[in-house]
């Protein structure tokens, strides 16, 4: 047979134990206080401008057949939020490839919007570390020629690909970043961002190569960025 | 300056273990032929064979002719493909950018008659690409199919896309019972 409690004991267990918990309460209440007071900031919301250009893009242009020239301003806001706006022209030139005789060439520019936050928790020093998001999009035209595609069984000869082929795309980035600074207003720093395809147009051959702004086509990507940042 | 260095070396450990991870590979796709395939039926819908008949088909080349059995003029025509007596599906290529491909069949029984037939696919063309490091291609849309029905009862396009995929029977190929 099961034990039911009477109805008045549980009301005097429950008097009892909110009577203690407002005793304990008495003699944290310094604390709990402390804890959700705000502390008096001398830092003002906003703390000025920087601007920075990746040397990563130039670098790759420099190397390899594709790449960008990027530049971004950043707002800063009580050394915590960042909001930023980075404009670039992505390039690429892939001449007659050896094994496919494949040609690609676009030049556009991009742009992401986003903000990054200070997540160290010494906010008001010289060196920071990031996170943060953006928004991107590009807007480009491609050409893709392979000239003179001979078909191995029927022996005719084509002229494959389209010239200034209208594509976009837009994507978002997840940004880790970190910047110390060199001296004066210099900073040094560095980006590594996850990008992520939303929505896209290949235009009508089914697919394109290199994206400006977000590197070779795909779902996503991962890239880096050397900054140089100077404060305003 | 010393910690702003500290920090610096961090952060390109970080971006060269990045670089790392996002190094560039080549992502063609693994089946990047282009293919017919063909599917051999009986009328009541069973898959069929060729038992111990044999099967060959010819195609004409650009600079070819249409007739089949002259031996100088078989130089001039590419296709030809022989299938085993067990084969109930086979596959054959597609031309690139013809309006119209032309595809002569030959079946040979063990008695040894020659049937011959011809057909003639219909089909829209398009442009694929993927990736400067992946050869260009072209997927197509069967449209029309048609046969001079010697040999061959019927034919009936069943998957009018060629592309990439393997997997699927573009063609259901009906041959007469009494060959």
């Amino acid at each position: 047979m099961t034990k039911i409690p009477h109805i008045s004991s549980s009301i005097s267990r429950l008097t009892v134990s909110l009577l203690l918990l407002v005793a304990g309460m008495g003699s944290t209440k310094a604390q709990v206080t402390k804890m959700f007071t705000l502390e008096k900031d001398s830092i003002p919301l906003f703390c000025g401008f920087s601007v920075s250009f990746d040397l990563v893009g130039p670098a790759m242009l420099l190397l390899n057949d594709h790449g960008e020239y990027e530049g971004a301003l950043r707002v800063n806001l009580h050394d915590q939020w960042f909001p930023i706006f980075e404009l670039g022209v992505g390039r690429a030139n892939h001449k007659k490839d050896d094994i496919t005789e494949l040609t690609y060439k676009t030049t556009a520019p991009y742009f992401r919007l986003g903000m990054d936050w200070n997540i160290l928790r010494k906010k008001h020093q010289p060196n920071r570390m990031y996170a943060g998001f953006r928004y991107a999009f590009t807007n480009y035209k491609v050409d893709i020629i392979r000239e003179k595609m001979v078909d191995p069984i029927w022996q005719t000869q084509s002229d494959f690909g389209a010239e200034d082929m209208s594509c976009n795309m837009h994507w978002l980035e997840a940004v880790l970043g970190i910047d110390a600074k060199v001296f004066g207003p210099l900073h040094l720093g560095w980006t590594v961002r996850y990008k992520r395809r939303l929505f896209h147009s290949d235009g009508t051959l089914g697919a394109t190569w290199y994206v400006p702004g977000f590197g070779t086509n795909d779902n996503d990507q991962l890239s880096a960025n050397f900054n140089v940042i100077i404060d305003i | 300056m010393r910690k702003a260095w500290g920090w610096l070396a961090t952060a390109f450990l970080i971006s060269q273990f990045s670089f790392l991870i996002a190094c560039t590979s080549i992502d063609c796709p693994v089946n990047n032929r282009v293919r017919t395939v063909y599917a051999l039926m009986k009328a009541d819908g069973r898959p069929d064979t060729l038992t111990k008949d044999t099967m060959w088909v010819w195609t004409p080349r650009v600079d070819g002719t249409d007739t089949l059995i002259s031996r100088k003029q078989q130089n001039n025509l590419e296709l030809n493909y022989f299938f085993g007596s067990s084969a109930t599906t086979f596959e054959l290529p597609i031309s690139y950018t013809q309006p119209e491909d032309v595809l002569y069949v030959l079946v040979k029984n063990t008695a040894g008659t020659i049937y011959h037939d011809t057909i003639r696919i219909q089909k829209e063309n398009t442009q694929h690409f993927e990736s400067v490091d992946c050869q260009a291609s072209y997927f197509h849309t069967i449209t029309a199919v048609s046969t001079t029905h010697e040999i061959i009862d019927s034919i009936v396009i069943n998957n009018p896309n060629v592309n990439y995929d393997q997997n699927t029977t573009h063609f259901k190929l009906y041959l007469k019972a009494n060959r």
